[in-house]
C-alpha cells in the first residue's frame, strides 16, 4: 500500500513539475523581434546592422565592380582556359549574362537586405521614446540607406518592387513592380528626409553617412533624372569637404574617411571578418605565390581561378599624358611570367593574405565637383562648368594644366572623360555610359576591338569571346530568375 | 486436446495447442529457483462464489495468488460448478475445496498447479515405464521448461534447467509429446527405449511470436497494425557497425541504403517511401521505450534482441508527434529466465574495393594523347610533356593509391544471469573497422548492463545503462573536388602521368609540375594520411523504471530515461597537406577546426495499463503521460597559419578565428491513451490517441492530437473456413490514423534577431543586430493521415506466410523552409505549406520450402511506392532545390524532388547544324547542344523561362529484399539480396570527370568528344576549345543514369561443431561470410545506393539521388565464431 501511495505521489510530482512555460523555449543565442526594438541601444544596433550588407555589395566575385565597372570599357577579365569554374562575371562583361547570373542576383538581394533592415528601424522607431538627437540621426541613416539601395536598384534594374515596411508574414514578402517614377519619387523623399535629419560630417561618427552624403546622393539622383537645376542647388550645399593633396592618399587606408570622403564602405583588416580583399579579387590569375609576394611583400599562396576587373588598354589610354592619377590608379605586375596591368587604388600594405584594410569609395568630393560642372554645363553655364571641371582636372595632385573648352558638347565629353579617369575603378563608368546614352555605341565598338584582337584583351591564343557577345547591349539587368519564380506578381 | 495456460485469455487456435504462453514458461522457470522462498510469499485468498464454473474459479485464484493452472479442455469435461466461501485462506485450503467433488486431482509444482484426471492418476498400469531424457534445440542447446506429456493421457512434466526430464508412461505403446514456445511440437513413440533425447526445431515466425508495439507488446496474431519484427539473431553474421546496415533487404517497405562506405556511417533509412519535403525523413528510434534523439550509429548491434518496425498510423500513433516517417523500436537483451550463460561472438574480416564500378579514367598514355589533342585543337604548340603519349603507358592509378585492404573486427561477450530476485544481462563489445580509404577508421567500445530487481511479486525495479565510447578517423573523402573535401574526387582528377611516390617510396607533399598541372596540386595520397580528422564521442544511454502491480493486471510503470553525450570533432591540416586543387600545402594554409558538442535528453514516462477478460470480451487499456527535454551546446574554435605541425592545438595558430557557439533546446509534453478490444479472440479493435505539445511551434499551435483506430478479423477462426485445409491462418486488418512531424529546427516560430552583425566605422567596431528570419506565430504540426489495409495469410500449417499491405498517406501542413522573394530581406519562411500523397503496396512472403533434414527457408519482400504533390500553398506551386549545379523541382501534380535540367541533343556537329539549331549565348560549333523545349528558338537555362524539364526520378518504383536460409545437419547457409528498380541517379561527379578544360584526368569516354566536323565523336561531349561551362555547369540529361540494382548483400556459411562431450560448452559455431558480394547494376558508379550532398553528407529530402563521388562500399570477407558456455 505504501508503495502505491508513493507511486501516486511520484506521478503527481512529475505532473506538477511541468510548469506552464515548459514548452516556451526561446533561443538563448539570439533575441526575437517582439523583445527587440525597445530602446535606444536596440535601434543603434539595428542601424549598424543595416550597414553590414554594404560590404558584400561591393566585394567578392559578385561585387558591385562587375556590373558597375567591368560591364564598361574600363576593365575586363583575364580568360583562364584551365579553370572555367567561376566565370559568371565574364558573362556580365560580354553581355551574355542572363537572369540566372549570380553577380546580378547578388546586387539585387543585397540591396533589398539593406532596405529590409532600414525598414525594420523606421517602422517601430517613432513609438519608442529616447533622445531626439540620437533618434533623428538613426532615422536619417536609415532613410539614406534605403534611398541609396533603391537608387542602386532602379539604375540597374529599372522597375522593381517597392517595400517600405518590414515583411512580417508570407504574403508581405512579395510586392508588385512599381514604376521607375514611383521609385524615384520615393528615393527623393527618403534622401530629403536624410538631408534634414542627419548631422554634418563634423559631428557625425567617422564612417557613418552624413547630411553631406545625403545631399550628394540626392544630387546624383537629380543628375540621373537630368533635373540639372535641382542638382546644382543641392550639390552646392555639399560643404566642408576638400580634395586631398596627393591622389594616392585618397585611397590610403591610413587616411580613411579623409577630407575628400563623403561616403565610403567601411572595411577593417584583421580577423573580425570585416577585411576587404579587392586587391586579390582584381589580381590577374593564374599567378604564383612569389609573383603576388613581389607586390605585397607578405607570404602568399598561388591563385589560379580567374582575374577580374583588369584595366583594359582603353582605360590605360584614356589618361592624358602626365596625369599623375594614372600611376596612382594602375600598376603592372607579372603573372605566369607575363606582364599585366592591375588596379593599384586598392593595393596597400597589409599583414595577412586576402585580408586588406581598403575601404571602398562611394562618393568623393571630386565627384561632387564634377557633378556640379555637369549640371552647370547642361544648363548652358559653360564658363562656370569649366571652372568646376578644372577644380578637379587641374588640381595640383593631377600634374595637369587647366582645360580651356568653350562648347557645351566639348565640355560634356571632357567632363565624362574626367569622370572616367578621376573615378576610375569606382564603379561609375557603366552608369555614366548609360545615363549619357553612350553605352550602346561605346560597347559595340569595344566588342569589335576585342574580337579583332582578343590577345590584346588578355585572351590566350586560339580563344575569343563567343559570337553573341557585345551584340546586344542591354542597359538594364534582368530581375534575377529566382525572384521572378517566387514573386506571384511578376 | 487443448492445453491452457489460464492467464486471462483463452487461446483456442490450432496453433495455440502447441504453445504455452511465454509468460507461463518464464514463471515456471523462475520458480525453480524460488522454491525456498515460496512460503513467505504465499498469498492469502479471500473468495466467495456460488455455482461458478471451475475454469472461472481457477481464473480468480490465479489472479489473487499468482499461481498458474495447467490443464486441458478434456479434463474440464464433466467438472462440477463450485460454491465456496474462503476468508484469508491459504492456496492449499482453497484448492482443497475446489477439487473436493471433482473428478480431478492436482499437484503443485513450484507455482504451477498441474491438474490431472483422477481416474488416470489413480490407475497407473502395472507395466508402467520410466522414461528419462534430454531436450535440446536443433543446435544442441539445452531447453529448460519444455512440456513433456504422454499422448492421450494427463501425466506430464517439464524439463529442468539442463533440459532433462523424467516421466512415467503406460508402456511401450505410449507416445511422448514435447511442446515448447516457439518450437514445433514433436511426438515420439516410446517403444523399448528408456532414454529419449529430443531435439526440437524452431518454428519459423510463429504467430504467437511476441511483437513489441508502442508502449507494450502483443502477438503477431493479435496485432492489427502494419509492423515487422526482426530478431537480432538473424543479423549477427553480417559484418557492420550499425544495425541498420544489417537490416538491408530484411523488411518490406523499408528502404535502407548505404549512401557512402565510410566506416560506421552513411546509412539512410526510409520507411514507406519516406519521402517528404522536410529536412529529416528518418524514422523515430525507440530504444527500450526511450525516444532517442539523433545518432543511432554508436549503438552496438550485439546489444539488440529485437528490432520492430512500425509502419502504419495505428502502430505509430502512440508516438504521434514524431512518427510520420515510421518508428523503429529496439529492445535490448535481457536475461532469459532460467538461464545463466556466457556467450561470445567474434569475427574478423578483410575489406577491399571491387574493381567493378570504379570510375573508368584515362591511363597515362590516353591522357597525354588527350592533352596533345587539346593543344593541337587550340592551334598552340604541344608542350614537351605531351609530345610522345606512348611513353606513359598505364600511368599511375591515383584512385587505387588511395585505397587499401582493411581489417574489420568485432568482439562481443555477453553474460546473462537470472537469479531469484535479480536478473541481469551484460554485453561488452569492441568493434574496430579500418576503412578501405587510407587513414579512415571507426572504433567503438560499448557496454550495456540491463538489470531487473523483483522487490516483491508486485514491484519490479529495473536499470539499464549503456555507455559507449567511439572514435573515428574520417578524412574529407567525399564530395566535390572544389570546396573543402573530396579527396577521392581529387585523386580521380589528377593527371595519371604524375607519380604520387618518390623513387625511394616516400610521398612528396605536392606533385605540382609546370607544364602538366594547371594548378598547385597537392599529393592526395599524402594529404589523406597527414590530415587528422575525426570524432571522439562518449555516450551514456540509461533507463530506470519502477513497475508496480497493485491489483492483478493493473500495471503502473514509471520510467526515467537519459541520453547524455559529448563529442569532439577535430580537423587538423598540417603544412604537408591540402584538400583542394590550387591550394598548395603550406604553413600558411595549415589549419585547425574543432567542434565540441554536448547534449542531454531526458524523458520521463508514466503509464498505467490494465487487462481484463470478461467472458468472450478482452480489454486492454493504457494511459500515460510523458515529458521530454533536450539541450545541446556547441562551440567551435578554429585558426590557421601553423608555423610548426608538431603543435596542433589552437594555441599555436598564428591566426585565430572568432570562436562560435550555439545552444539548442526543445521540450515536449504528451498524454497518451489506448484501448484494445477483442471478441472471442477473432474480432480485434484498437483505438488510441496521443496529445503532444512541442516547444517548436507557435504559441497557439503547440498542441497536436494524434488519434488512430484499427480493426482486425481473424477469418480463419470462422467456422466457414475451418474446413479449408491448406488455410491455417487468415487475418484481415485495417487502420486509419494521424501522425505528426515536428522534425524542424528550434525557434523557427520566432522572428529571430541576430546579434553580431557588426560593422567597423573607421577603426572602431560597432555592434549590430538585424532581424534575420521571418517569424510565424501560426507554425504548427505537420500531419499525416494514413490508411492501411492489410492481410496476413498462413498456408499449409503456416509453412507459407504471406503479408500484404496497401497504404495511402496524405501529409498536409508540410513543414518547409519555403523560399520567399529576397526582396523581403529574407530568404525563407518556415511554414506549413501544402499536401503530398504517398501510397504503396507491400508484399512479404516467408516460406519454409523444405523442412526435413535439408531445410530451406525463403523470405521475400517487395514494396512499391509513389508520391504526388497535391498542393503547395504559399507563393508558388513549385519548389526548386539546387544541389551543386544539380537541381530538382517539386511541383503540384508531380512527384517530389525530380531532377530538373536540360535535355542534351548531341553537339553542334557542324556549321549547318549550328545555323539550323536553337542556340544559347555561348554556343559554338562543337559545343554541347540542348533541346529548345519551350520552342522560343533559343536555348535558355532558367527555371521559369528556360528549357529545363524533368529529366529523372530519384525514387524507385519498387525495392525488394530476398533472404534464403539453408541448413543441413550442422551446416547453415544464408544469402541476402536487396535491390531497387526504376530510380535514377544524377552522376554529378561527371562535372569533373568529363570536364573539357583539359586540366583534369577524364573518363576514357571523353576521347570520343567533338574535335572537328569530320571528327564529331560520339555526340556526348563538346570540344575543349570553347565555352566548356555549358557542358559542365548546366545540369542536363547526360548526368542522369538508371540507378536500378540488385546486390547480393551477404552470403554466410556456418558450421556448428559437435560439442556434446564438453560439459561447459553448449555450442560453438564457425562461419564465414561475404558482405556486398555482388552488385548487379547498369549504373556507372561504384555504389548505386549513393545519395549525398556536395559535401558528402546526408542530402536534403528534395535532393536525393545525387552522386558527388563518395566513399566506396567495400566487399568484406569475414570469419566468425559464436560460442555459448553453460
Amino acid at each position: 500500500m505504501k508503495i502505491k501511495i508513493f507511486a501516486i505521489a511520484a506521478i503527481a510530482v512529475l505532473f506538477g513539475a511541468c510548469k506552464k512555460d515548459f514548452l516556451e523555449l526561446a533561443s538563448q543565442t539570439s533575441l526575437s523581434a517582439p523583445v527587440f526594438f525597445k530602446s535606444q541601444s536596440d535601434f543603434q544596433q539595428a542601424i549598424n546592422g543595416a550597414y553590414a550588407p554594404l560590404r558584400g555589395l561591393y566585394s567578392g566575385t559578385g561585387g558591385a565592380w562587375a556590373m558597375g565597372e567591368m560591364r564598361s570599357d574600363n576593365t575586363t577579365y583575364k580568360y583562364n582556359p584551365q579553370d572555367r569554374g567561376t566565370i559568371e562575371p565574364e558573362f556580365i562583361k560580354d553581355f551574355t549574362d542572363d537572369a540566372n547570373n549570380g553577380v546580378n542576383g547578388n546586387k539585387y538581394v543585397t540591396d533589398y537586405t539593406i532596405i529590409a533592415r532600414a525598414n525594420q528601424v523606421l517602422e517601430p522607431i517613432d513609438a519608442v521614446e529616447f533622445d531626439a538627437t540620437v533618434k533623428n540621426n538613426i532615422k536619417g541613416q536609415a532613410y539614406f540607406l534605403r534611398a541609396f539601395a533603391y537608387f542602386d536598384l532602379v539604375q540597374y534594374y529599372g522597375s522593381v518592387p517597392l517595400h517600405l515596411k518590414p515583411a512580417k508574414n508570407l504574403g508581405e514578402t512579395a510586392a508588385p513592380l512599381s514604376s521607375v517614377e514611383t521609385i524615384y519619387n520615393q528615393i527623393i523623399a527618403d534622401a530629403k528626409q536624410a538631408v534634414a535629419l542627419l548631422p554634418d560630417k563634423a559631428t557625425q561618427e567617422a564612417g557613418r553617412v552624413t547630411s553631406g552624403s545625403a545631399k550628394t546622393l540626392l544630387g546624383n539622383v537629380y543628375i540621373v533624372l537630368k533635373r540639372w537645376a535641382d542638382a546644382e542647388a543641392i550639390l552646392k550645399q555639399v560643404t566642408g569637404y576638400s580634395l586631398v593633396a596627393d591622389y594616392n592618399n585618397v585611397f590610403n587606408p591610413a587616411q580613411k574617411n579623409n577630407s575628400e570622403s563623403i561616403f565610403e564602405v567601411q572595411f577593417k583588416e584583421g580577423t573580425e571578418g570585416f577585411a576587404s580583399n579587392f586587391f586579390y579579387t582584381f589580381l590577374v590569375q593564374p599567378i604564383s605565390a612569389a609573383e603576388i609576394t613581389a607586390i605585397t611583400g607578405i607570404p602568399e599562396t598561388a591563385r589560379t581561378i580567374e582575374g577580374y576587373n583588369i584595366p583594359t588598354p582603353d582605360i590605360i589610354g584614356a589618361y592624358e599624358a602626365g596625369d599623375k592619377r594614372k600611376d596612382a590608379s594602375i600598376g603592372f605586375l607579372t603573372a605566369g611570367g607575363l606582364s599585366y596591368p592591375y588596379i593599384k587604388k586598392y593595393a596597400h600594405p597589409h599583414v595577412l593574405t586576402n585580408n586588406t584594410n581598403d575601404n571602398w569609395p562611394v562618393y568623393r568630393y571630386s565627384e561632387v565637383l564634377l557633378f556640379i560642372a555637369e549640371a552647370l554645363n547642361e544648363q548652358n553655364k559653360t564658363v562656370d562648368a569649366l571652372t568646376y571641371l578644372n577644380m578637379v582636372h587641374a588640381h595640383p595632385r593631377t600634374g595637369l594644366t587647366p582645360l580651356a573648352i568653350a562648347t557645351q558638347a566639348g565640355l560634356r565629353d571632357a567632363i565624362l572623360n574626367e569622370r572616367r579617369v578621376e573615378l576610375a575603378f569606382e564603379n561609375k563608368r557603366w552608369l555614366d555610359l548609360v545615363r549619357t546614352g553612350k553605352a550602346d555605341e561605346t560597347m559595340k565598338a569595344y566588342g569589335i576591338r576585342v574580337k579583332a584582337n582578343p590577345q590584346a584583351y588578355y585572351f590566350p591564343a586560339g580563344i575569343s569571346p563567343s559570337a553573341s557577345s557585345y551584340t546586344n547591349i542591354r542597359l538594364l539587368f534582368p530581375i534575377p530568375a529566382s525572384e521572378v519564380a517566387l514573386n506571384p506578381y511578376f | 486436446m487443448n492445453l491452457y495456460a489460464h492467464s486471462g485469455r483463452r487461446l483456442s487456435t490450432y496453433a495455440s495447442k502447441f504453445l504455452l504462453v511465454m509468460k507461463l514458461t518464464i514463471v515456471l522457470l523462475i520458480t525453480v529457483f524460488m522454491q525456498a522462498s515460496l512460503a513467505s510469499h504465499a498469498q492469502k485468498i479471500s473468495y466467495s462464489v456460488e455455482n461458478t464454473s471451475l475454469v472461472q474459479v481457477f481464473g480468480e485464484i490465479q489472479k489473487q495468488s499468482g499461481y498458474q493452472f495447467l490443464y486441458t479442455d478434456e479434463m474440464m469435461e464433466g467438472t462440477k460448478p463450485v460454491s465456496l466461501t474462503i476468508r484469508n485462506g491459504s492456496i492449499e485450503e482453497v484448492l482443497k475445496k475446489c477439487f473436493a467433488r471433482q473428478p480431478l486431482t492436482y499437484t503443485i509444482k513450484n507455482k504451477i498447479i498441474i491438474v490431472q484426471r483422477k481416474a488416470v492418476a489413480s490407475a497407473v498400469p502395472s507395466q508402467s515405464k520410466l522414461i528419462n531424457g534430454n531436450v535440446t534445440d536443433d543446435k544442441g542447446l539445452a531447453l529448460p521448461g519444455v512440456s513433456v506429456t504422454e499422448k492421450g493421457e494427463t501425466n506430464s512434466t517439464i524439463t529442468d534447467v539442463n533440459g532433462n526430464y523424467k516421466i512415467t508412461v503406460k508402456g511401450e505403446n505410449s507416445v511422448l509429446v514435447f511442446r515448447y514456445v516457439g518450437f514445433a511440437m514433436q511426438e515420439i513413440p516410446v517403444g523399448s527405449n528408456s532414454t529419449i533425447n529430443v531435439s526440437l526445431k524452431e518454428e519459423q515466425r510463429s504467430l504467437e511470436q511476441v511483437v513489441v508495439v508502442a508502449y507494450g507488446s502483443t502477438t503477431k496474431r493479435n496485432s492489427t497494425g502494419a509492423l515487422e519484427t526482426v530478431n537480432a539473431k538473424e543479423l549477427q553474421d553480417i559484418p557492420a557497425a550499425q544495425f541498420t546496415q544489417k537490416l538491408q533487404g530484411k523488411l518490406s517497405g523499408v528502404q535502407i541504403n548505404q549512401t557512402t562506405g565510410k566506416p560506421g556511417q552513411g546509412m539512410q533509412v526510409r520507411i514507406r517511401g519516406g519521402a517528404s519535403v522536410t529536412a529529416e525523413t528518418g524514422p523515430l528510434y525507440i530504444v527500450d521505450g526511450f525516444a532517442i534523439v539523433g545518432d543511432i550509429s554508436n549503438i552496438n548491434p550485439n546489444e539488440i534482441e529485437t528490432i520492430t518496425v512500425l509502419k502504419d498510423a495505428a502502430s505509430t500513433a502512440l508516438y504521434g508527434s514524431r512518427a510520420a516517417f515510421g518508428v523503429v523500436v529496439i529492445t535490448t537483451k535481457n536475461a532469459k529466465a532460467g538461464q545463466t550463460n556466457i556467450s561470445a561472438n567474434a569475427y574478423t574480416g578483410i575489406q577491399s574495393v571491387p574493381q567493378k564500378g570504379r570510375p573508368d579514367m584515362m591511363t597515362g598514355t590516353e591522357w597525354a594523347q588527350f592533352k596533345k589533342e587539346y593543344y593541337e585543337d587550340l592551334g598552340q604548340a604541344v608542350p614537351a610533356a605531351f609530345q610522345n603519349p606512348a611513353q606513359y603507358g598505364e600511368g599511375y592509378d591515383w584512385y587505387n593509391a588511395m585505397l587499401r585492404s582493411a581489417n574489420i573486427n568485432d568482439y562481443s561477450v555477453s553474460l546473462n544471469t537470472n537469479k531469484e530476485k535479480f536478473s541481469s544481462s551484460v554485453v561488452a563489445g569492441y568493434f574496430k573497422q579500418e576503412g578501405v580509404l587510407l587513414n579512415s577508421a571507426y572504433n567503438r567500445f560499448s557496454l550495456r548492463s540491463n538489470s531487473l530487481f523483483k522487490v516483491t511479486d508486485k514491484l519490479k525495479v529495473g536499470f539499464n545503462v549503456a555507455p559507449t565510447y567511439s572514435w573515428d578517423k574520417s578524412p574529407a573523402t567525399d564530395g566535390l573536388f572544389f570546396g573543402s573535401g573530396g579527396l577521392i574526387y581529387n585523386a580521380l582528377l589528377t593527371p595519371p602521368i604524375l607519380n604520387y611516390q618518390n623513387p625511394d617510396g616516400t610521398l612528396p607533399t605536392t606533385v605540382t609540375t609546370p607544364g602538366v598541372t594547371a594548378f598547385p596540386t597537392p599529393n592526395w595520397v599524402r594529404s589523406i594520411q597527414d590530415i587528422k580528422s575525426g570524432t571522439n564521442a562518449i555516450r551514456l544511454l540509461s533507463n530506470a523504471y519502477v513497475e508496480l502491480e497493485p491489483i492483478s493486471k493493473l500495471v503502473l510503470k514509471s520510467s526515467i530515461n537519459g541520453d547524455l553525450g559529448q563529442s569532439t570533432y577535430t580537423f587538423f591540416q598540417p603544412a604537408t597537406a591540402s584538400r583542394g586543387f590550387a591550394s598548395a600545402p603550406s604553413a600558411l594554409g595549415a589549419n585547425l577546426s574543432q567542434d565540441n558538442n554536448k547534449y542531454y535528453s531526458w524523458l520521463s514516462e508514466n503509464t498505467a495499463s490494465y487487462t481484463k477478460q470478461l467472458n468472450d470480451h478482452g480489454f486492454d487499456l493504457l494511459a500515460g503521460f510523458t515529458v521530454q527535454k533536450y539541450r545541446r551546446d556547441f562551440t567551435n574554435v578554429s585558426g590557421y597559419n601553423y608555423p610548426d605541425d608538431r603543435i596542433q592545438t589552437i594555441d599555436a595558430a598564428l591566426v585565430k578565428n572568432n570562436p562560435r557557439s550555439d545552444l539548442q533546446e526543445w521540450s515536449m509534453i504528451s498524454y497518451l491513451s489506448r484501448l484494445n478490444y477483442n471478441y472471442k479472440g477473432k474480432y480485434l479493435l484498437g483505438a488510441s490517441i496521443r496529445r503532444d505539445g512541442s516547444s517548436r511551434f507557435g504559441i497557439n499551435n503547440k498542441w497536436g492530437n494524434f488519434p488512430a483506430v484499427s480493426a482486425g478479423w481473424i477469418v480463419s477462426e470462422e467456422s466457414f473456413v475451418k474446413d479449408i485445409n491448406w488455410l491455417s491462418f487468415l487475418k484481415l486488418r485495417g487502420s486509419y490514423g494521424i501522425v505528426g512531424n515536428n522534425n524542424i529546427g528550434n525557434y523557427r516560430q520566432y522572428a529571430n534577431v541576430s546579434s553580431g552583425i557588426n560593422v567597423p566605422f573607421g577603426s572602431t567596431t560597432a555592434s549590430g543586430s538585424a532581424v534575420t528570419s521571418l517569424g510565424n506565430e501560426l507554425l504548427g504540426w505537420e500531419k499525416s493521415k494514413q490508411l492501411d489495409i492489410g492481410l496476413d495469410l498462413g498456408m499449409l500449417q503456416n509453412r507459407i506466410n504471406f503479408t500484404y499491405d496497401y497504404y495511402n498517406k496524405k501529409t498536409s501542413n508540410l513543414l518547409y523552409d519555403l523560399f520567399v522573394p529576397r526582396e523581403s530581406g529574407f530568404s525563407t519562411f518556415f511554414g506549413n505549406v501544402g499536401e503530398v500523397k504517398f501510397w504503396g503496396h507491400e508484399f512479404a512472403i516467408n516460406s519454409n520450402n523444405l523442412v526435413g533434414k535439408f531445410k530451406w527457408n525463403t523470405n521475400f519482400n517487395i514494396a512499391f511506392s509513389d508520391n504526388k504533390v497535391l498542393a503547395l500553398s504559399g507563393l508558388s506551386d513549385k519548389l526548386y532545390y539546387g544541389a551543386g549545379s544539380g537541381r530538382t523541382i517539386t511541383r503540384v501534380g508531380g512527384r517530389i524532388g525530380q531532377f530538373w535540367g536540360l535535355v542534351q541533343d548531341g553537339v553542334y556537329k557542324d556549321q549547318a547544324d549550328f545555323d539550323s539549331s536553337p542556340k544559347s549565348n555561348s554556343s559554338q560549333v562543337g559545343t554541347i547542344k540542348f533541346r529548345d523545349l519551350n520552342g522560343d528558338g533559343v536555348v535558355k537555362y532558367g527555371d521559369e523561362e528556360g528549357d529545363r524539364t524533368i529529366i529523372g526520378n530519384p525514387f524507385p518504383k519498387f525495392v525488394f529484399g530476398l533472404t534464403n536460409n539453408f541448413s543441413y545437419k550442422k551446416f547453415d547457409l544464408s544469402v541476402v539480396a536487396t535491390g531497387s528498380y526504376g530510380n535514377d541517379i544524377a552522376r554529378m561527379m561527371d562535372q569533373g570527370t568529363a570536364n573539357l578544360d583539359g586540366v583534369f584526368n577524364v573518363l576514357k569516354d571523353v576521347q570520343y568528344r567533338w574535335r572537328s566536323p569530320e571528327n564529331p565523336g560520339n555526340g556526348k561531349y563538346g570540344k575543349t576549345t570553347a565555352s566548356t561551362g555549358d557542358d559542365r555547369d548546366q545540369f542536363h540529361s547526360r548526368y542522369i543514369q538508371d540507378g536500378s540494382f540488385l546486390t547480393i548483400k551477404n552470403i554466410t556459411l556456418g558450421y556448428s561443431l559437435p560439442v556434446q562431450k564438453f560439459k561447459a560448452i553448449k555450442s560453438i559455431r564457425l562461419y564465414s561470410s561475404v558482405q556486398q558480394a555482388f552488385v548487379f547494376t547498369n549504373y556507372g558508379g561504384i555504389n548505386p545506393e549513393i545519395s549525398t550532398d556536395s559535401n558528402g553528407n546526408a542530402p536534403s529530402s528534395l535532393a536525393q539521388g545525387f552522386d558527388f563521388a563518395a566513399y566506396p562500399v567495400p566487399r568484406t570477407f569475414t570469419f566468425g565464431l559464436n560460442v555459448n558456455l553453460k
